[in-house]
C-alpha cells in the first residue's frame, strides 16, 4: 500500500512539475499574475508529493518490504537499520529520487527567500526549475522506477553493496547532490536573464548567495567522499583521479570560477556574458557528472546500451539542457551584454586590476577543467567506438592539473590586494613583498624540519604560507581602510585559508607518507616512522550480515603505549565479498593507518602499515571552505537586506 | 484504506496548491515586471471578466485532466493489482505454514520417532526463523536417522545459523554427511561456503561446481551458486598472483554495480 501511494505521489508530482514549468514561464512572459501564483503553489505541492514518494521508499526499506524490487535488490533482513535507511539512495533509482527531492527543496527555498525579487523573474526561475524537475521525474518513472514490484516477494533481499555499508554513504550523496542541485538555481537564473534580457549587478547580487551555498555543499560532499575513500578502501589513498571523482571535481571547478566571476559582475557590472556562461556550465557539468556516475557508463561503456531506453533518455535530456541553454545563450548573449550598459562604462578595466586577476584565475580554472574533462571522457569515447582501451590515470592528471593550479593559487593571494579597475604595479609589489618573502623562506627552509627536503612539501608549504599571509594581509588592509570587515570578506578569508590548509596537507602527505607491508604473528613487532606496532593476534567477530577477522595491534611511540588499533577483514555473507576495514589513529600531525591483509600460513597475517603525516589537514581545509562559503552567503544576504 | 482513496487525496493536494493561488490572486496582476517597457505592461492589463472566464476554464481543465492522467499513468506504470494478490498469498501463506507446523507438531507428539517428520518440521522452523526449535527438531531427526546425509547437513545448517558461523560442530556434521553421501546438496553448499570463508578457494570451487551439476539450471539456487563460483574463481586467480594489481586498483567508490 505505502509503496503504491509513493508511486502515485511521484506521478502526481510529475504533472505538478510540468504545470510549474509551463505556468511559470508562460505566466512571466504574459505578465499573468494568476499563472505565476499557480507556479509558486505548484512548488510547494511538488515538494510535498516528492517527499511523500521518497519517504515511502525509505519506509519500504525500513520494514524490509521485499515486494519492492529496489528493496529486494539493495537490502536484506540482516542489514543494520541505519544502512537500510541510507540504502534508499544507494541504488540508481533511489539516488535519482534523492536528487528530485532535493531539487524540489531548493525550488521552495528560492520561492521563500526571493520575496523581494520581481515576480516575473521568480516565475521564470521557478519555471525553468520545474521543467528540470519534470525531466528528472519522467526519467525516474519511465526508466528507473524505484517502485517496481515483485510478486511473490523473495524471502530475503540481496543485501547492499558492502562498500556502501558505511556512514559515508549516509552523508556523502545527499551533500554532493545538494551542491549539484544547488547549481540549478544559478542555471535557472541565467536562463531567466537570457529570456528577459535583463542582467545587471542586482541580478548578480541575487545569484551569488545561492551559488555560494551550493558550492559549499559540493565542497563538503567531495570532502566526505574523499575521506570515505581514505578509510574505507584500505590503503590510505584520498584521491584517485577516478572518473566518478572527476565527475564531481568538474562542476566544482566551474562553480569555483562562477563564484568569483559573480563578484566581478556584481561589483563592476563586467564579465556578464562570461558569468552567464559559467552558470549554465556549472549545472550542465553537474548533470554530466551525475549521469556519468549513475548510468553505468563508467563500469563499462557498453552497460549503457544494456538499457537502451535509459541511455537514450539521458542523451536526449543532456542535449536539451546543454544544447538548448547554449542555443539560447548564443541568441541572447548580445542582448544581455547590451542591457544596463551605458552610464559609467562598466566592464572597463586595466591589465593590473582585480578584474584581470579574477578573470585570469577563471580561465586557468576552466583550462584545468578541460584537462580533467578530456582525461575522463577520452577513454570512454575510444571505448564506445571500439577504438581500443586506454587508461588515463594519476600520472596524466598530476602532470597536467597541478601545474595549472599553481598559478591559480598564486593569484588567489594577489587578487584581494588589487583594486577594482586599476592598480599601480608598485603598490601591488609593496603590499605583497613581505608575504612573498615569507612564503619563499617557508618553502626553502621548513621542509628540513620534517627531515629531508622534498619538492612536494616545499611547494605545498610555500603556497600555503603565501595564500594565508597574502589573504590575511588583504583582510587587514581592507579592515583598516573601511573601518570594519564585512561577513562576506571574513567568509572569503575562511575559504582561502581553508584552501591553504588543504594544500599544505596535500604537500606534506605526498612528500612524507611512508608504508610497509609486514607479515606478523602473535607477539611480533614492527616499526615504521618512529612508531612501534605489536601484533596481538586476530580473532573472529561475528556481526549481523558479515563475520570479521579482527586484528589487535598495540601502537607505541618511544616505549609509551599510544593506542590499540583494531583493523578488520570482513566477509559479507549474502554478497560474498570481503572488505578491509582499516584502523586509524587520527592526529593533528598525521594519521597512523593499519589494514589487515591476507592470512598467511602458520597463523601469521600480512599487515599493511601506513604513516600519513598531516593528511587530516586536507579535509580540515575543505571544512574551512564550507564554513567560508556559508559565511559569505549569509553576509551577502544581510547586505542585500540592508540595501533593499 | 482503499488505494484509490489515497490516490484521490494525493491528487487533491496537488489541485489545492494550484487552484487556491489561482483564485486568491487578485484580478489585476500586481507585479513589478522588470524589463518590459511600462507602456507595454499597461496594454496587457487583462479584462476582469475575461480573466474570470480564463480561471474557470483552467480549473475545469485541471479537474478533468489531472485525475485522468494520474489514473492512466498509474495503471500503465504501477502494479494496481498487487494489493489483492498480496492479500491472497499472505492469507494463504500464513495459513499454510502455520497450519502445517501445527499439524506436524501434533503428529510428532503422537508419533515421535518419525525422522522425516522432524526433518520437515525443522526446515519449516528455519523458514520461520525459529532457530532454537529448528535445532532441536533437526537434532531429533538426525538421531533417528543417523545414516541420512541430508538430516545431518540440515542440522549443521540450523546450528550454524544460530551460532552465526560454520566452525566446529556444523563442519563436523557436514563432513559426516559428505562421507555418507558425496552428492548431498546441503552438505556440498555448506562445505563450499566453509572453504570459501577460510579462503581455500580451490576447495570451495570443488564443492560448489559439484553442487551446480546437481541443481536444475535456471533455478534461483543454481544462479546463486553460479554467482558464488564466479567470485571464488576471481579470488583463486587473485590468490595465485594474477589479480594482485586488480586488488590494488581503486574500486569505483560512489557507484553501485548493476
Amino acid at each position: 500500500m505505502i509503496p503504491e501511494l509513493g508511486h502515485v505521489a511521484l506521478i502526481v508530482a510529475l504533472q505538478l512539475a510540468l504545470a510549474q514549468g509551463i505556468l511559470g514561464l508562460a505566466g512571466a512572459s504574459r505578465a499573468h499574475g494568476g499563472w505565476m501564483a499557480m507556479a509558486r503553489g505548484a512548488v510547494v505541492g511538488q515538494l510535498l508529493l516528492v517527499l511523500a514518494g521518497f519517504l515511502a521508499l525509505i519506509w519500504s526499506f525500513l520494514v524490509n518490504d521485499f515486494s519492492v524490487m529496489n528493496v529486494a535488490d539493495h537490502s536484506s533482513r540482516q542489514l543494520p537499520i541505519e544502512y537500510r535507511f541510507s540504502a534508499a539512495w544507494g541504488s540508481h533509482e533511489g539516488s535519482f529520487l534523492l536528487w528530485t527531492t532535493l531539487m524540489a527543496g531548493w525550488t521552495l527555498a528560492v520561492v521563500l527567500f526571493s520575496r523581494r525579487l520581481p515576480a516575473d523573474l521568480v516565475a521564470r526561475v521557478v519555471g525553468v526549475m520545474g521543467l528540470l524537475s519534470f525531466c528528472f521525474l519522467a526519467y525516474l518513472l519511465f526508466t528507473s522506477n524505484p517502485f517496481m514490484r515483485l510478486h511473490p516477494p523473495p524471502a530475503n533481499g540481496r543485501d547492499l553493496n558492502p562498500l556502501l555499508q558505511d556512514p559515508g554513504m549516509i552523508f556523502h550523496p545527499p551533500l554532493l547532490y545538494m551542491g549539484y542541485v544547488g547549481f540549478s538555481v544559478a542555471f535557472a537564473f541565467a536562463i531567466a536573464a537570457l529570456i528577459s534580457g535583463r542582467l545587471d549587478a542586482v541580478w548578480a547580487r541575487w545569484v551569488r548567495p545561492w551559488t555560494l551555498v551550493a558550492w559549499s555543499f559540493l565542497t563538503l560532499g567531495i570532502m566526505i567522499g574523499s575521506w570515505w575513500a581514505y578509510y574505507e578502501l584500505g590503503w590510505g589513498g584520498w584521491w584517485f583521479w577516478d572518473p566518478s571523482e572527476n565527475a564531481s571535481l568538474m562542476p566544482w571547478l566551474a562553480g569555483t570560477a562562477l563564484v568569483h566571476s559573480l563578484v566581478v559582475t556584481e561589483r563592476r557590472g563586467a564579465l556578464k556574458v562570461w558569468t552567464v556562461f559559467l552558470s549554465l556550465g556549472a549545472f550542465s557539468l553537474s548533470l554530466v557528472g551525475t549521469f556519468l556516475v549513475r548510468s553505468g557508463v563508467l563500469s563499462s561503456v557498453h552497460a549503457f546500451a544494456q538499457d537502451p531506453l535509459r541511455g537514450l533518455f539521458i542523451l536526449i535530456f543532456l542535449a536539451i539542457v546543454i544544447g538548448g541553454s547554449l542555443a539560447l545563450f548564443a541568441r541572447r548573449a548580445s542582448v544581455v551584454k547590451a542591457a544596463g550598459e551605458g552610464g559609467a562604462t562598466p566592464g572597463d578595466f586595466q591589465p593590473v586590476s582585480r578584474e584581470t586577476a579574477i578573470l585570469t584565475g577563471n580561465v586557468l580554472l576552466l583550462v584545468a577543467l578541460a584537462t580533467v574533462l578530456l582525461g575522463t571522457l577520452y577513454p570512454l569515447v575510444l571505448d564506445a567506438f571500439d577504438l581500443g582501451k586506454v587508461s588515463v590515470g594519476p600520472p596524466y592528471f598530476n602532470a597536467v592539473f597541478v601545474p595549472l593550479m599553481v598559478p591559480v593559487l598564486l593569484l588567489l593571494g594577489v587578487a584581494p590586494r588589487l583594486r577594482w579597475r586599476e592598480t599601480r604595479m608598485a603598490d601591488v609589489v609593496r603590499a605583497l613583498r613581505w608575504p612573498a618573502l615569507a612564503a619563499l623562506l617557508v618553502a626553502g627552509l621548513l621542509p628540513f624540519a620534517f627531515g629531508a627536503f622534498k619538492w612536494q612539501a616545499s611547494l605545498g608549504l610555500g603556497l600555503g604560507a603565501w595564500m594565508i599571509l597574502a589573504t590575511l594581509g588583504g583582510l587587514v588592509a581592507r579592515a583598516r581602510e573601511a573601518g570594519f570587515l564585512s561577513l562576506s570578506a571574513i567568509g572569503m578569508g575562511f575559504a582561502h585559508a581553508g584552501l591553504a590548509v588543504g594544500v599544505v596537507g596535500i604537500g606534506l602527505v605526498s612528500a612524507y607518507q611512508s608504508e610497509s607491508t609486514v607479515s606478523m604473528r602473535q607477539g611480533d613487532r614492527a616499526s615504521l616512522g618512529g612508531y612501534e606496532f605489536i601484533f596481538e593476534g586476530a580473532t573472529e567477530v561475528p556481526a549481523s550480515n558479515y563475520s570479521a577477522m579482527r586484528g589487535t595491534l598495540q601502537l607505541r611511540r618511544d616505549g609509551k603505549a599510544m593506542a590499540t588499533l583494531l583493523p578488520e577483514k570482513r566477509m559479507y555473507r549474502t554478497t560474498r565479498t570481503t572488505m578491509t576495514e582499516a584502523a586509524i589513529r587520527y592526529g593533528f600531525l598525521g594519521d597512523v593507518y593499519v589494514a589487515l591483509g591476507e592470512p598467511l600460513p602458520g597463523g601469521a597475517w600480512s599487515v599493511q602499515l601506513y604513516i600519513k603525516p598531516f593528511v587530516g589537514w586536507l579535509w580540515a581545509g575543505a571544512l574551512f571552505m564550507f564554513v567560508g562559503g556559508w559565511l559569505a552567503a549569509l553576509g551577502l544576504r544581510r547586505q542585500g537586506e540592508m540595501k533593499a | 484504506m482503499n488505494l484509490w482513496l489515497g490516490v484521490g487525496a494525493l491528487i487533491s493536494v496537488a489541485l489545492i496548491f494550484l487552484l487556491v493561488p489561482l483564485w486568491r490572486n487578485r484580478l489585476a496582476p500586481r507585479i513589478a515586471v522588470s524589463s518590459v517597457a511600462a507602456g507595454e505592461e499597461a496594454g496587457s492589463m487583462p479584462d476582469p471578466g475575461l480573466a474570470r472566464a480564463g480561471r474557470r476554464w483552467m480549473t475545469l481543465a485541471l479537474l478533468g485532466v489531472m485525475p485522468a492522467l494520474t489514473a492512466g499513468l498509474y495503471l500503465y506504470l504501477g502494479a494496481p493489482t498487487i494489493l489483492q494478490e498480496q492479500a491472497l498469498t499472505q492469507a494463504h501463506a500464513a495459513y499454510d505454514t502455520d497450519a502445517m507446523v501445527k499439524a506436524l507438531e501434533g503428529k510428532l507428539k503422537a508419533k515421535p520417532d518419525d525422522a522425516e517428520g522432524w526433518y520437515a518440521l525443522g526446515r519449516a522452523y528455519i523458514a520461520l526463523q525459529r532457530l532454537d526449535e529448528a535445532e532441536l527438531a533437526l537434532a531429533k531427526a538426525a538421531r533417528l536417522a543417523p545414516k541420512e546425509a541430508r538430516m545431518l547437513s540440515q542440522q549443521a545448517e540450523a546450528i550454524a545459523l544460530k551460532a552465526g558461523g560454520l566452525d566446529g560442530r556444523p563442519m563436523a556434521l557436514v563432513a559426516q554427511a559428505l562421507e555418507l553421501d558425496y552428492e548431498d546438496e546441503k552438505a556440498l553448499e555448506l562445505a563450499g561456503l566453509a572453504a570459501y570463508q577460510q579462503k581455500k578457494w580451490a576447495e570451495s570451487l570443488h564443492f560448489w561446481r559439484r553442487l551446480m551439476k546437481k541443481l536444475p539450471k535456471n533455478s534461483e539456487f543454481y544462479e546463486e551458486i553460479a554467482r558464488a563460483v564466479k567470485i571464488a574463481e576471481g579470488k583463486a586467480m587473485e590468490a595465485s598472483g594474477l589479480g594482485e594489481r586488480a586488488r590494488l586498483a581503486p574500486p569505483e567508490k560512489s557507484q553501485t554495480p548493476h
